[in-house]
């Protein structure tokens, strides 16, 4: 199974659940799609189909750690976790987003 | 890690789905919440929840996706699908499965036969590498021979030799014979056999006057002596010499002859222990060795046939035989010696059963194939069936490979099934097959077993019926439009009524495939028949034979011996219940045949074969006792003694061919023995011809002398007695009297009768499983015209009632249905008999009596065909005619 499909919105998505998981710790899928709207002012607008194939993926894939658990409104709900690998993986996607991005800047800048 | 995860999430699919639809729901019903704090009504907010989220289904399926193992997950569900659809069809899974477990369980039980007989390598050290030594041709060889090469086998690899030997072992009084090889020194090292206990023979075992030791073979330790390791040290008495046991060799190992298993291998050089002056260790015209070789390391088979050429001349120049003409010398000292690979071994039995057995392998593949035809008509009719279903599918976005890849799965699980099954019908069958074999012919011990060969022969059977059967009908509803299905009424959609439909072109096939089977059954039983019915010359019935054999009363001079068969023959004679009794050289139809040149005045033969008789030595009354009749002259009589003048008695072969047809009572002839020419031999009497080695033979010109008149009696002879019935009493009179003769003697018995029927071990094999593997295509077949027929009036249901509501009668609709059946079965019998016509030839040098395109053969075959064709038409011709018009009619 490809560990990304080459859109970027889908890798980007990875890093910004992974980001999200590392600031707050341990969330569930729908504090992840507010939180990122939250924090980009709503600026960026998970695509909420693509959620939870990704974070599953993301699971398969030993970033994040998934398990039931109970929300203050009580309801149940699954809550994932950022795991050592997923640590290791968002420092890699960090490292490779600031590459792209700064690509992208000098190419705006300079071309 | 992950990888079992998804495996493991595969096999519990309800319970990733309840969970992945949780975690949804929560989503859900949290954006709702949102919404209405936001001001929403419940209703939009739950729309507005649900719309942002996307199909739900389609978002449970692609979360799931990502959780298993995609093309596991795939296969599993069609499995579990198709084990669904198949529980809920019980009949058409029973038959489907019971059909293909037959087809393929006959196939895998006859394959098993044929590996065991022709396929199997040897289970030795690189059994591709041994090779069989020919002499000019000849696979036999004389010791001096092998000697010879045993000294010089350095130069191409190494080389053993063997003969095969039935050691006499006493039981009861009876004797009986013990397979068994003399085997050379090396023989255990060069094929790479090992024991189990004790130690194997060496060559250190092997030189003249070494003393009597033998190893056991596996199973016979095992059975006569139930494993025990103290066996070691023990003496095994063969042909009346002890003989000190010194190891058990690796299980599976029988010595390299097929067919018939070695239980005991005693060195070479023990002949002489055994057979003490008559040993035939420096003779140099006995023909008794078999040789096989392996070349050195790395050496081909080319090579090690360069080398013994290289070797030839030096090798015969050393063995000449004694009394060899000139001409007949240099022929034998420019023989050369080859070989042939032999990683299966040597079997007499090859040539006996070989063709039968691939014909048999060629049946059962027929029953295969009607089998697969059934099952393909049956998935046909279930596709026909399921169109609706598939077109649905199909328009709801399921990809054609999708849909082909489901209904092929359908397809491999009947497979699998019916190969499971089938294999273990294999299995009980396998065994009972070996003991047919043995049963039905001579000598013939067979280990069939099942191993991985069997297996994958079984499976490959499996992947290819299913493959058969199952992919025509899955391209036909994989290629079903939506369109075209989904525009009408399931049970209208599909034509064919009356017409030529798939399903029905498939029964034709089985008829044509079903015709050449029973007309192969056919000609086998009447093979058997004619053979069983035939005048052999001699009436077999009530004759029990007694084999007396001498060579170890070793104290008795040839003269003494012939005495003492006289004695027997005299007290026999004697005994109540035996009408007649006689004694002779050989008996008929028995294993052992004698031929020499005969020389007539006035008969000038072109060719060696045509100046050769085959002979036979008899007491007084021997025709009596057989019943065979003398057509003229007299039988030999007590005047007919040692000292008398040589007599004969001729049969009428005899006399067309080496007399010409004149009466030939008073005339003479001489046997050429080798160089000489033997005393002048009058003849005094004519019999009817008598069948001689073979049943299947014309009787050969026979001679027949006076076992009164050798002076050189055999070692061996036999006994005919005439009786009145009560074998057993017989058995122990005549038991009693050679003892009373001579307690050293070796008597067995057997029954003539079965000794004449042995010979037809082939035939009567051929004509058991043919007719079983006959009678199995029969059932299928109508089991298959059934099918077809009763769901094709199933569909012609409407058109039915129509004919019935508009005054049809019901045995015009009996006629209808019947009319059909009549025309897909006579199309299949046309090409069947083109089939037949075509293939039976190769049968021709298996039957007797009729010939392969024998029309009444034929003609019972189709009348048999045609009778179970119309029995599995008439019963839906009848169920069409009482239905009920207007049922059928509000039916649509």
């Amino acid at each position: 199974m490809a560990r990304t499909r080459n859109d970027i919105l889908q890798g980007t998505l990875a890093l910004l659940v992974l980001k999200c998981l590392d600031a707050r710790g341990r969330m569930h899928g729908y504090a992840i799609t507010s939180h990122i709207q939250r924090v980009s002012a709503e600026l960026l607008r998970v695509e909420e189909g693509s959620l939870y194939p990704a974070l599953h993926r993301m699971e398969q894939d030993g970033w994040v750690h998934a398990s039931w658990g109970t929300t203050e409104k009580n309801r149940q709900a699954r809550f994932y976790e950022l795991t050592a690998a997923g640590r290791r993986q968002l420092a890699a996607e960090q490292e490779s987003w600031g590459r792209l991005t700064e690509g992208v800047r000098r190419v705006l800048r300079y071309a | 890690m992950n990888w079992l995860r998804r495996i493991v999430n595969v096999f519990r699919p309800e319970r990733l789905s309840r969970d992945i639809a949780r975690e949804m729901d929560f989503h859900i019903a949290e954006r709702r919440d949102d919404l209405i704090a936001a001001g929403a009504t419940p209703d939009a907010a739950e729309r507005e929840a649900r719309r942002r989220l996307g199909h739900a289904t389609t978002q449970r399926e692609r979360t799931r996706e990502v959780d298993v193992a995609a093309a596991l997950d795939a296969f599993a569900a069609d499995v579990r699908y198709a084990a669904r659809a198949l529980r809920r069809t019980p009949g058409y899974t029973i038959v489907a499965v019971l059909s293909l477990a037959l087809g393929i369980g006959a196939n895998t039980a006859i394959f098993s036969v044929v590996d065991a007989v022709m396929l199997r390598s040897l289970p030795v050290r690189d059994p591709q590498e041994i090779a069989q030594v020919f002499a000019g041709g000849s696979d036999a060889f004389t010791n001096p021979i092998w000697e010879q090469i045993r000294d010089q086998q350095n130069q191409f690899g190494e080389a053993m030799a063997f003969s095969q030997h039935g050691f006499s072992v006493s039981a009861n009084g009876e004797s009986r014979r013990l397979a068994g090889d003399w085997v050379s020194g090396n023989y255990f090292r060069m094929l790479g056999v090992g024991t189990v206990v004790g130690r194997p023979i060496t060559q250190a075992d092997d030189w003249r006057g070494c003393p009597a030791i033998a190893m056991l073979s596996y199973g016979y330790w095992q059975t006569e002596f139930g494993g025990r390791a103290d066996v070691l040290g023990k003496s095994l008495v063969l042909d009346s010499h002890p003989f000190q046991i010194i190891g058990v060799a690796e299980p599976g190992f029988d010595g390299v002859e097929v067919g018939s298993p070695s239980r005991v291998f005693v060195p070479l050089c023990a002949e002489a222990v055994s057979r003490g002056k008559g040993s035939a260790l420096d003779r140099r015209s006995s023909w008794w060795l078999d040789v096989m070789a392996r070349p050195a390391a790395g050496g081909s088979l080319a090579q090690l046939n360069a080398r013994l050429a290289a070797l030839s001349p030096r090798v015969f120049a050393a063995t000449v035989p004694p009394r060899l003409s000139g001409a007949m010398e240099k022929e034998f000292v420019s023989r050369q010696l080859t070989a042939n690979p032999a990683s299966t071994g040597i079997s007499a039995i090859r040539q006996h059963y070989g063709r039968a057995l691939y014909v048999l392998l060629g049946a059962v593949g027929l029953v295969l194939l009607i089998a697969c035809v059934n099952v393909a008509n049956l998935l046909l009719a279930r596709a026909a069936a399921r169109e609706h279903e598939l077109a649905i599918r199909s328009a709801l976005g399921a990809g054609r490979s999708r849909l082909l890849r489901q209904l092929l799965t359908e397809s491999a699980l009947l497979a699998t099934l019916g190969a499971l099954l089938g294999l273990a019908l294999a299995w009980v069958t396998t065994a009972g097959l070996a003991a047919l074999l043995a049963s039905v012919g001579r000598s013939v011990t067979l280990i069939v077993h099942m191993d991985a060969r069997i297996l994958g022969f079984t499976g490959a059977l499996a992947v290819l019926t299913g493959l058969l059967f199952g992919l025509a009908p899955a391209w036909r509803s994989a290629l079903a439009t939506p369109r075209g299905a989904l525009s009408s009424n399931p049970r209208q959609m599909s034509g064919g009524h009356g017409r030529l439909t798939p399903a029905k072109l498939l029964v034709c096939a089985q008829v044509a495939l079903l015709l050449p089977l029973l007309v192969g059954a056919g000609l086998m039983v009447a093979t058997l028949r004619n053979l069983t019915t035939l005048d052999p010359g001699f009436r077999a019935g009530n004759v029990i034979l007694m084999d007396v054999d001498a060579q170890h009363a070793s104290t008795l001079s040839a003269s003494q011996r012939a005495d003492a068969y006289q004695a027997i023959l005299d007290r026999l004679r004697t005994l109540p219940g035996v009408t007649a009794a006689s004694a002779s050289d050989i008996t008929p139809i028995g294993q052992s045949s004698w031929n020499d040149v005969v020389a007539v005045d006035g008969y000038s033969p072109t060719t060696i074969e045509d100046s050769l008789a085959n002979f036979n030595e008899v007491s007084t009354n021997y025709f009596g006792t057989l019943q065979t009749p003398f057509v003229l002259g007299r039988d030999f009589g007590p005047a007919d003694t040692r000292g008398a003048p040589r007599r004969a008695i001729v049969n009428e072969t005899m006399v067309r061919k080496f007399f010409r047809g004149a009466n030939p009572i008073g005339r003479v002839l001489r046997v050429n023995d080798g160089p000489t020419i033997g005393p002048p031999t009058e003849v005094i009497g004519v019999v009817k011809d008598a069948k001689y080695g073979s049943l299947r033979e014309a009787a050969p010109p026979t001679v027949y002398v006076s076992l009164a008149q050798d002076t050189s009696a055999d070692t061996g002879f036999s006994f005919e007695m005439r009786t009145l019935g009560g074998v057993n009493s017989v058995r122990a009179g005549a038991l009693a009297a050679a003892h009373q003769v001579d307690a050293n003697f070796g008597v067995s018995f057997a029954s003539f009768d079965d000794q004449v029927s042995r010979s037809l071990g082939a035939e009567r094999l051929l004509a058991r499983l043919s007719t079983i593997f006959g009678g199995l295509a029969l059932l299928l077949a109508m089991i298959g015209l059934y099918g077809v027929m009763s769901y094709s009036v199933v569909r012609r249901r409407g058109e039915i009632g129509i004919r019935l509501a508009l005054g049809a009668t019901a045995s015009g609709v009996r006629r209808l249905v019947l009319r059909d059946v009549a025309r897909v079965v006579v199309l299949g019998l046309a090409a069947g008999v083109i089939v037949v016509l075509v293939a039976s030839r190769a049968l021709t040098s298996m039957l007797y009596g009729l010939a392969p395109n024998d029309p009444t053969t034929i003609a019972a075959a189709i009348v048999a065909l045609a009778l179970v064709a119309a029995i599995a038409g008439y019963l839906p011709a009848r169920r069409a005619s009482r239905g009920d018009p207007m049922l059928a009619l509000r039916q649509d």
